[in-house]
């Protein structure tokens, strides 16, 4: 036993705290949490507008010509950009990303992972969104117009706000989806949480502890943001009772 | 819209003191037809109620009139304005005809008060104290003013659709559209919705309620619109439709509801 304790602490110290390596960790964890955040806000805000794009093709009618051939060319655009990027695995994007759509041009690293992941999120958020919207009963956006409501009006206070609610769990499980997915930023040698422990790993020839401990990292975060999710949940029901 | 099919309409509409004509209008599904050649004047002040069998048409025509469902062909002039051109603002005129569902389709992500003041303050540029002063006293006069601040998931039907009718009402439309107002409803609850509809009728508001509440429809309404099979079969003052209805048809369905 004594043993046991004793090849512990001396692989613990192996592994983080000779030549300070516990900073790979925290730097990496800093850099998960950074591209996560922007390429989750870069995803909602594409998946949104997809989603309204798509779900406006499929509802809206009594459109002139014109506005109606431009819907149907963005529909059609956002139809090719969904199948894109949900049929190809996000470490090949990520690195088309940065080898071929940037590989002649001096640019961040960080930047091309906030782009890759956040152009990939909105993939999964469009279609998240689209449920939430055409979920809501039709008798709302009815409700809205007969008010005099414009359609982009009614979407804005009356549908989205509901679809929003309803697809909150599903919003917050893909950005945890999301967060996981990031540890591939090794890829394109970005020194991420993911990287960090592999590092360690390759430079101690120890592989049980900075992997178990990286593994737990990510855990505690994605609890972290599960209880987030609940608590907004919980905040948004009020008016269920 | 050409010049030709507007200016007519207008100036008979104005002598005639004519608030909707409706004018051959039609609406199909693909290859079934819910309305046509549906023509008919609508009064100011009148009470214009809409019976018929299922699957008739009259929901369909009474949501064409507010453009709810876009017709296929024929003209819905509002205020002398058609609405079935695709170059009106429809959003602007939809603001003058209430609309009251089946289902009371309140928001309900939105406590009471803010589903009767979010369309006044964003539309007619209402002050808030205004519009939430407007909607408070006509909360108080269906008597639900102690709900403004809760949430539609709270109310009763009946309680809802009181609210939906107000909210309609806080836009201050020139006519109101029911369609099935109490259908959604238990029989305790219809009294209390059709009492207010009385009042508003009373009022000297202009309505056109799609319903099957035959009681209500003899004692309130001005004109009884017979559907069937997507066209007007007959129209006539409630007195005469019920007592001597004129058609076979007509007979057939009254005592089928009676």
């Amino acid at each position: 036993m004594e043993a046991f304790w004793g090849t512990l602490q001396n692989s613990f110290e192996r592994v983080f705290i000779v030549d300070d390596r516990w900073t790979l960790l925290a730097r990496g964890l800093g850099l998960t949490l950074l591209i996560t955040l922007l390429a989750a806000l870069l995803g909602l805000v594409l998946g949104f507008l997809i989603a309204i794009v798509r779900s406006t093709h499929d509802k809206m009618t009594g459109l002139k010509p014109v506005p109606r051939a431009v819907l149907n060319l963005f529909n059609g655009i956002a139809k090719l950009y969904l199948t894109v990027i949900r049929g190809t695995p996000v470490v090949v994007q990520l690195m088309i990303i940065y080898f071929v759509v940037f590989g002649a041009v001096n640019i961040s690293k960080v930047l091309v992972a906030v782009i890759a992941f956040g152009i990939n999120s909105g993939a999964y958020v469009a279609e998240i969104v689209r449920s939430g919207i055409m979920s809501i009963e039709r008798g709302q956006m009815e409700a809205g117009r007969s008010l005099g409501f414009s359609y982009a009006q009614t979407m804005v206070r009356v549908i989205l706000p509901q679809a929003f609610k309803n697809v909150l769990p599903s919003l917050g499980n893909e950005i945890i989806v999301l967060l996981k997915e990031t540890s591939v930023s090794g890829y394109i040698a970005l020194e991420d949480l993911a990287k960090g422990g592999d590092i360690i790993r390759s430079v101690t020839y120890m592989a049980f502890m900075p992997l178990i401990v990286v593994a737990l990292v990510y855990l505690t975060v994605v609890i972290f943001l599960s209880h987030l999710v609940t608590r907004l949940e919980r905040r948004l029901r009020a008016s269920d009772h | 819209m050409t010049i030709d099919d507007r200016n007519p309409q207008n100036e008979s509409m104005q002598s005639e003191n004519i608030l909707i004509r409706v004018k051959d209008l039609e609406k199909r599904f693909g290859d079934l037809t819910a309305l046509s050649e549906v023509n008919i004047d609508i009064h100011r002040g009148e009470v214009v109620v809409i019976i018929g069998p299922s699957g008739s048409g009259k929901s369909t025509f009474l949501r064409a009139l507010n453009m709810l469902e876009d017709p296929t062909a024929g003209a819905v002039y509002f205020n002398g304005v058609n609405l079935a051109d695709l170059s009106v603002n429809i959003n602007i005129h939809r603001q003058k005809m209430g609309m009251v569902f089946q289902h009371f389709n309140l928001f309900p992500h939105m406590t009471i008060l803010k589903n009767m003041t979010a369309a006044p303050i964003a539309l007619l540029k209402k002050s808030r104290a205004e519009a939430e002063a407007d909607a408070m006293r006509l909360l108080t006069r269906v008597g639900l003013a102690e709900k403004a601040h809760e949430y539609p998931a709270m109310l009763s039907g009946g309680q809802k659709q009181r609210v939906a009718i107000v909210r309609a009402l806080a836009m201050n439309p020139d006519v109101m559209l029911f369609d099935e107002p109490t259908s959604a409803l238990d029989p305790e609850m219809v009294g209390e919705v059709l009492e207010v509809m009385r009042d508003l009728a009373r009022e000297g508001m202009t309505m056109v309620i799609v319903t099957h509440e035959m009681g209500f429809a003899r004692e309130v309404g001005s004109r009884i619109v017979f559907m069937d099979e997507g066209r007007i079969v007959e129209e006539a003052a409630p007195e005469v439709f019920f007592t001597t209805p004129r058609r076979e048809r007509i007979a057939q369905f009254l005592r089928k509801i009676l």
